[in-house]
């Protein structure tokens, strides 16, 4: 009911009662005459005028408490924001990726993320998050307006790949910690490649509003990029162009076609350049050999020369380290010569030189310093000379690697060296004229790595094992089990070191393996993984880790100290998180000198995610699906109006209430009044 | 009869004739003695003639019988004069009741005037006056003189205010004879004033009374709560309190009647005080006893 209701039109008429009765009838008050006022005098006490004081305050009170209930009739009320509003929260999502880079895309996602903070009601609490290669929650919910222009203005583009489908995961976080609505607003370029394969990743929790700021001014913009580069990490000989070249694709994202003219650099300098000619929305491969490079890290880099709509994904950096080849110490027994045969072909066949292997018999063992090679095999040789198992084992803790095969020796004895167990049993499959294959593959285990394992389980399912080894597995990883679920490969941290067992021979007696073409793999992955050339030069995506140190040790009272240099020069890392950090995040981009617990170093290229090179936005019908048909959010000053909420707060019963204690004190003044009538005439 | 004498009763008469022999024919009796030796019938004594006597007092008779020169003196009831001044100012219209004061006065005029002509044979005259005299009916025992007298009084409505010093010059220039005055007012004037107003008229020989015609309620006036009070002759108004005008007010107004006595009668002046409610016959038979005591 408002002011033009009919009752309280009626009950506004009510209020001529008290004016009729205080001042009409006050006004026709008859003086007395009298024949002289000479005797007269002028009262001071209890005079008229007091009477009329107190008809005032009387007339005050009526006319009040009248016009109170007709207010009440009104039915007043006030606008308030709604508890959900007032409790809602303001989340202001900023987009840092790579692609934000691309003209004026990131300075306009901030302008308009303040002008929208500066429409926020005051009471309203906001919340910031920075969307790059990982969700940041930049603050904690604050009305705090102060803070959140800060922090916003403190945001800085970076260099991961945004992907909608980690907001999707962060927001649902966020709302279970968070009662009440989310008014969640997306400032971003929307890439199409943010979008998650599974668009359920990128759903949004229930009451979380979501308004997508698109900053990109145009739909189309034509972007080449170095999509891929194919070079080795480690170079032995430049001469050889079986590994001494680098390739190169390039690719068009929404272009015509044209002619790009592609260097090759290192150390910034350029090495060779190439002209191409990159098709329409297509792909072009360059090749940059042979690739003359020093010893030692070489910092290298290809460049697209020119301008297109984003500069910064022109180049792409790599590391080639150049140095000799590195032996590794294969120790068997001395009757066993089968074993080093079958593993150093495989070798030979996967390194290209790289590593070479030096076949020592375990009697042979005793003056050798196991630091001088990039790792250590340990091929059925349960009984090593005590010098040398101690030595393997500063060797372990120092940041060595050992890989141990058990073979047939092994089952004779109980005794497994530096494993820090005993052998449980033996799995004797032939003595049943059986053999077991090889059930589960860890793909995810460096020695194992299979980015799209065959159905063959990677090529292991065709091996069969006919005796092998039962350990303990405890504190170790199983990268693979055979079918009876007998754990095949373990690993387990020692110090800074790694122990890889393999729970068979190498020998082809144990089992067929080496007669597979699974084994050369297998042997190429697991030594470059021993020997730690992968870690230390080649290339990253921003956002991937690298481990400092064995997290097993991180206790250890031996204190290790590792170092990383940004692209910048500078040390991200504390005196304090140098001494126990175990990963660290390559946030950006360009190369990384990085010195590590065990004592070697190491200088990474760092790239950006390559999806954030497709500038091409996302369709709006994903768009409107994703935000259930919210997505005309792009002039910020209706956003606060039309995501303000109110609700109208009745104030009838505290009309009715005062009126009530105004009625008491009428009825109290004027019961006192009317003790003291008024001369009548 | 008696309740024909109440002035409520008489207010119901319109006549002030008829009201006049009412309250005279009832009650009063009496008469006026003449102040001085008059010329009538019965002797009183001879006195030798001395320069400047009127001749026509010689007893011519006695002169021839004997030569010598004497004057015949009598002593008797003589043809007296009485004066009305009557107050008709504003004051005079006051009334919680009726008759009010100018009723009232009126009514006591006419009365005097009945007496006077019509049981007296006396010359009655009449000066209505407020501040200035609006009305003379000079003394006169022609006939119809007591008509006049009364059309006078019918005409004497209140108006004005009451100033005593400023008729006086004409009171002293209309009468030219001794006699009786007879002043009818509400008197609310200084005590003093009014007697140095009035003793003028007791030099030059006359009888002066005066009548204090007031209200009961102004006597003894009633007031329930604070009320506004208007002044009929300047309409100045005030607001005064029940507590006052039950104190204070008596006081003064007891004080001023009790001062105009004290004065009158300092000054050879009479004075009554007549209320409203009071029968005239009272006031009357007092009054004549008063003058009977006199002579």
């Amino acid at each position: 009911m408002g002011f033009l209701a009919p009752w309280f039109l009626i009950g506004l008429a009510t209020l001529g009662i008290p004016v009729f009765v205080h001042l009409l009838r006050r006004h026709v008050v008859t003086p007395r005459p009298v024949s002289s006022l000479m005797f007269f005098e002028r009262g001071t006490q209890s005079s008229t005028r007091h009477k009329r004081l107190r008809y005032l305050a009387l007339f005050t009170l009526r006319f009040l408490l009248l016009l109170l209930v007709v207010l009440a009739f009104a039915d007043p009320f006030i606008r308030r924001f709604t508890n959900d509003t007032r409790s809602s929260l303001l989340l202001i999502v900023v987009d840092r990726s790579f692609s934000m880079r691309a003209g004026t895309r990131f300075s306009d996602a901030k302008q308009k993320a303040l002008s929208l903070l500066a429409f926020k009601p005051h009471s309203q609490r906001a919340q910031i998050l920075a969307l790059g290669g990982q969700v940041e929650v930049l603050t904690q919910p604050s009305p705090d307006s102060n803070l959140l222009r800060t922090t916003l203005e403190g945001i800085e583009v970076g260099d991961g790949q945004g992907n909608l489908g980690d907001l999707g995961r962060s927001v649902r976080t966020l709302k279970d910690a968070t009662p009440g609505a989310v008014d969640l607003h997306l400032f971003s370029d929307m890439q199409r490649t943010g979008m998650p394969g599974n668009f359920a990743d990128a759903v949004l929790p229930p009451q979380v509003n979501l308004a997508l700021h698109d900053v990109t001014k145009a739909s189309i913009l034509p972007n080449w990029t170095v999509e891929s580069i194919n070079a080795p990490a480690e170079l032995q000989d430049p001469k050889d162009t079986t590994k001494s070249h680098v390739q190169a694709v390039i690719a068009g994202l929404s272009t015509t076609e044209a002619t790009k003219k592609v260097s090759f650099l290192v150390d910034g300098k350029i090495l060779l350049s190439r002209e191409l000619k990159v098709p329409a929305n297509g792909r072009a491969t360059v090749d940059f050999a042979p690739i003359d490079v020093k010893y030692g890290f070489n910092r290298c880099e290809v460049r697209i020369e020119g301008d297109d709509a984003l500069p910064a994904d022109n180049g792409s950096v790599f590391v080639v380290r150049r140095s000799d080849p590195q032996r590794v110490l294969f120790v068997h027994r001395s009757a066993d010569e089968r074993s080093a045969l079958y593993f150093g072909t495989a070798l030979n066949a996967a390194s290209h030189g790289a590593l070479v292997l030096q076949s020592v018999a375990v009697e042979q063992v005793t003056d050798l310093d196991p630091s001088k090679f990039a790792f250590t095999v340990l091929s059925d040789v349960t009984a090593l000379p005590s010098i040398f198992e101690h030595a393997l084992e500063q060797y372990l803790s120092k940041g060595g690697s050992v890989f141990m095969a058990l073979g047939l020796d092994a089952g004779r004895r109980t005794h497994i060296p530096l494993w820090g167990g005993d052998l449980q049993k033996v799995s004797n499959f032939a003595s049943s004229g059986e053999s077991a294959a090889v059930g589960q593959v860890d793909f995810t285990y460096p020695g194992l790595e299979q980015t799209q394992p065959s159905r063959d389980n990677g090529g292991w399912a065709g091996t069969k094992f006919l005796y092998a080894v039962i350990v303990d597995p405890f504190h170790a990883r199983v990268a693979a089990r055979l079918s009876d679920g007998t754990p095949l490969l373990l690993e387990k941290p020692i110090g800074e070191g790694h122990l890889l067992l393999f729970a068979s021979g190498f020998e082809n007696l144990t089992n067929d393996l080496p007669l597979h073409p699974v084994f050369v793999s297998f042997v190429d992955k697991t030594s470059r993984y021993l020997s730690g050339s992968e870690q230390l030069s080649g290339m990253r995506m921003v956002d991937s880790f690298v481990q400092l140190r064995n997290a097993a040790e991180a206790g250890n009272s031996v204190v290790t100290t590792s170092e990383v240099i940004d692209p910048d020069g500078h040390r991200p890392l504390s005196l304090a998180d140098s001494q126990k950090v175990q990963t660290f995040r390559l946030s950006r981009s360009g190369f990384y000198q990085i010195h590590f617990a065990n004592g070697r170093s190491a200088v990474i290229g760092v790239n950006p995610d390559r999806r954030e090179s497709n500038l091409e936005p996302i369709s709006k019908e994903v768009r409107a699906l994703w935000t259930g048909g919210n997505a005309g959010a792009d002039e910020i000053e209706k956003l606060p109006v039309a995501g303000t909420k109110y609700h109208y707060v009745s104030l009838w019963w505290y009309v009715m209430l005062l009126a009530f204690v105004v009625a008491v004190m009428e009825t109290v003044f004027s019961s006192r009044y009317l003790g003291t009538q008024r001369e009548e005439l | 009869m008696q309740r024909f004498l109440d002035p409520a009763v008489l207010a119901g008469i319109s006549s002030l004739d008829l009201i006049a022999k009412t309250v005279v024919d009832g009650f009063v009796s009496g008469l006026h003695r003449s102040p001085d030796f008059g010329f009538s019938q019965e002797f009183a004594e001879y006195r030798a003639y001395v320069q400047g006597d009127d001749l026509r007092h010689v007893d011519w008779n006695l002169f021839a019988r004997t030569e010598r020169c004497y004057l015949k003196r009598y002593e008797g009831e003589t043809n007296s004069q009485l004066v009305v001044l009557l107050d008709a100012s504003n004051s005079m219209q006051y009334g919680s009741q009726k008759p009010v004061k100018a009723d009232y006065a009126r009514y006591l005029a006419a009365s005097l005037f009945y007496l006077a002509i019509r049981n007296q044979h006396d010359a009655a005259g009449l000066i209505v006056f407020d501040d200035e005299v609006r009305e003379y009916v000079p003394p006169s025992t022609r006939q119809g003189q007591l008509t006049r007298l009364l059309s006078a009084l019918e005409q004497a409505e209140p108006r004005s205010r009451t100033d005593f010093f400023k008729p006086l010059t004409h009171f002293q220039a209309l009468l030219h004879r001794r006699g009786i005055v007879i002043v009818i007012s509400d008197f609310y004037e200084d005590p003093e004033t009014i007697v140095r107003a009035l003793e003028v008229l007791r030099f030059r020989g006359n009888d002066v009374v005066l009548f204090h015609v007031l209200d009961p309620q102004e006597l003894r006036p009633e007031l329930k709560g604070p009320a506004i009070l208007v002044d009929l002759e300047s309409q100045q108004k005030i607001e005064v309190v029940p507590e006052y005008v039950a104190s204070r007010y008596r006081e003064k107004l007891q004080t001023h009647i009790e001062q105009l006595q004290t004065r009158t009668q300092a000054a050879g002046l009479e004075y009554q005080l007549l209320p409203t409610d009071q029968p005239l016959d009272t006031v009357l038979r007092e009054y004549l006893s008063l003058r009977q005591e006199e002579r």
